[in-house]
């Protein structure tokens, strides 16, 4: 559909403890920073990407990352 | 540096921050000091007697559609420092409220964790009704059963002048929604909004990361507006048509010596104008300037002195007058040194939760305070660089993000300083106390 439809992979940083298996999951997404701690894309991810996406989400063992609608932050 | 001798900084007394005919000021007995550190032994502030007799009684509150327009039409922003349109806001909480039918409460944030700042508190301690009209009237135009006043727990002289006011309000029988006075811990971030809104639904007093905006669904899920008390003060004086749209003041502290005065200037005021009529020596010339707070920029003060002091000004200079800070910096100082001392106190003034914020603020800060000793390597620079890269944008609020703009913005200023301590040849200032106030964190 259309961009307004786009989903984002968001981490909640609280929650977060860098524990490093969404860059298992979804390695062409999330790469780990200096410290461990997940980067994910600051853009909106095609039907494919999130797909992979979507296994990092629930692998994360603290619950810290989720596929949003682009529009909520 | 800069030989220029030192009485191009001699300006007249701006003539719009003394303007008796202006509109209502929000400072109207002039500049008000603080020590550094703290709020000191403020005299008391007029009562409400005198606050009626000059500002008349608060109008009746207009339909929200007015007050709102009005609010929108001044283009009044969030004083907090994130100058945030306040109109959207308020508007944000009516829709919420309108459609979930929650009732929505007021938040007067006069939690001012800005060590530097000490606006919020001159204006809880000489103008509380002020701020206290514009929270009942904000109150009164998001239809808020409750509102709150928020304050640092050490806060004394500021807590003083509210309690008074409030017993005050009472006892002449004003009517107004009920203000509830609530108290965090004195942290730097204990004021930032989500960590407000954090500790009032009874969790701590640390930031956390939203999904939905406050404004929506805050305090125990109901629709929250948190609003500056400067923002309130101006409130209270739109409210009364009392403001003079066409020229805006800007309230800001001056950090000078082992003093914080708290000026209102006119848009027409330049940094070098409102730093002498904060107490700055007309035979010294700062090397640069702390504009916007601890979070904010270093600007040299070449760059800086003819900046007028607003922030529409600000922001077309890529700057922000944030907080509302002005805090030059001594020729004779070190500014790497004063870098590194702030950055170890943001570092610790964090607050644990969001690992690239505690591990990135920590390597900025080990890393500036060996630069600052002269102890640096040849790739500090590129390091810092590459740190300050990767922590922006990955806190839950917006401390990190703060952070790294003071200490690049200080790597930009101080690039001639930073290469000699790089070479390990710091500058003779670098073993001074510093020159800006440090408060113990405690975690």
């Amino acid at each position: 559909m259309t961009s307004r439809d786009g989903t984002r992979l968001r981490v909640d940083p609280v929650a977060c403890a860098g524990i490093g298996m969404c860059a298992h999951l979804a390695e062409d997404l999330v790469r780990l920073d200096s410290w461990g701690y997940p980067v994910v894309p600051r853009r909106d991810l095609d039907p494919d990407e999130a797909r992979h996406a979507a296994r990092a989400v629930t692998g994360c063992p603290r619950r810290a990352l989720r596929l949003a609608p682009e529009s909520t932050t | 540096m800069d030989n220029r001798p030192a009485l191009t900084l001699v300006p007249p007394v701006a003539p719009d921050a003394l303007d008796p005919r202006a509109a209502r000021r929000l400072l109207p007995g002039g500049p008000v000091t603080f020590p550094l550190v703290g709020l000191g032994d403020p005299r008391p502030a007029p009562g409400l007697e005198a606050h009626l007799a000059e500002l008349g009684p608060r109008p009746a509150p207009p339909t929200a559609d007015d007050l709102v327009g009005r609010v929108a039409a001044s283009e009044l922003t969030g004083r907090g420092g994130g100058h945030f349109p306040v109109a959207r806001k308020w508007r944000a909480v009516l829709a919420a409220t309108e459609r979930t039918g929650v009732l929505p409460l007021v938040v007067a944030n006069g939690s001012e964790g800005e060590p530097a700042s000490a606006k919020d508190a001159a204006l809880l301690c000489y103008r509380p009704h002020l701020v206290l009209d514009g929270l009942a009237q904000a109150a009164a135009t998001v239809r808020a059963t409750e509102s709150v006043l928020w304050l640092h727990g050490d806060a004394h002289a500021a807590h003083r002048a509210v309690v008074r006011a409030l017993e005050e309000r009472r006892a002449s029988g004003l009517v107004e929604t009920p203000v509830r006075l609530a108290t965090g811990p004195s942290r730097y971030l204990s004021g930032e909004s989500s960590a407000v809104v954090r500790a009032l639904s009874g969790g701590p007093a640390l930031p956390e990361s939203r999904r939905v905006p406050t404004a929506t669904s805050g305090v125990d899920g109901r629709p929250t507006l948190v609003q500056n008390v400067e923002t309130l003060a101006r409130v209270g004086l739109l409210a009364r048509g009392a403001v003079d749209a066409h020229h805006p003041t800007s309230l800001v502290t001056v950090v000078v010596g082992d003093q914080r005065t708290v000026l209102e200037v006119g848009a027409g005021v330049t940094v070098s104008e409102a730093l002498l009529l904060g107490g700055w020596p007309t035979d010294d010339v700062p090397q640069a300037v702390l504009v916007g707070g601890y979070g904010g920029s270093w600007v040299a003060f070449d760059r800086a002195r003819d900046l007028p002091v607003a922030e529409a000004s600000m922001r077309r200079a890529g700057l922000s007058l944030g907080a509302g800070v002005l805090a030059p910096l001594p020729a004779r100082a070190c500014g790497v040194a004063e870098v590194a001392r702030l950055a170890a106190y943001l570092a610790g003034a964090g607050a644990r939760q969001c690992g690239p914020c505690l591990f990135g603020l920590g390597a900025l800060s080990t890393t500036l305070t060996g630069l600052a000793r002269g102890a640096g390597r040849r790739s500090d620079v590129r390091r810092l660089q590459g740190w300050a890269a990767e922590v922006t944008g990955r806190g839950a609020c917006h401390h990190p993000d703060g952070a790294v703009r003071m200490v690049l913005s200080g790597l930009t200023t101080f690039a001639a300083d930073v290469e000699r301590h790089r070479r390990g040849r710091p500058c003779p200032g670098a073993g001074a106390p510093g020159v800006l106030p440090v408060p113990e964190e405690r975690p």
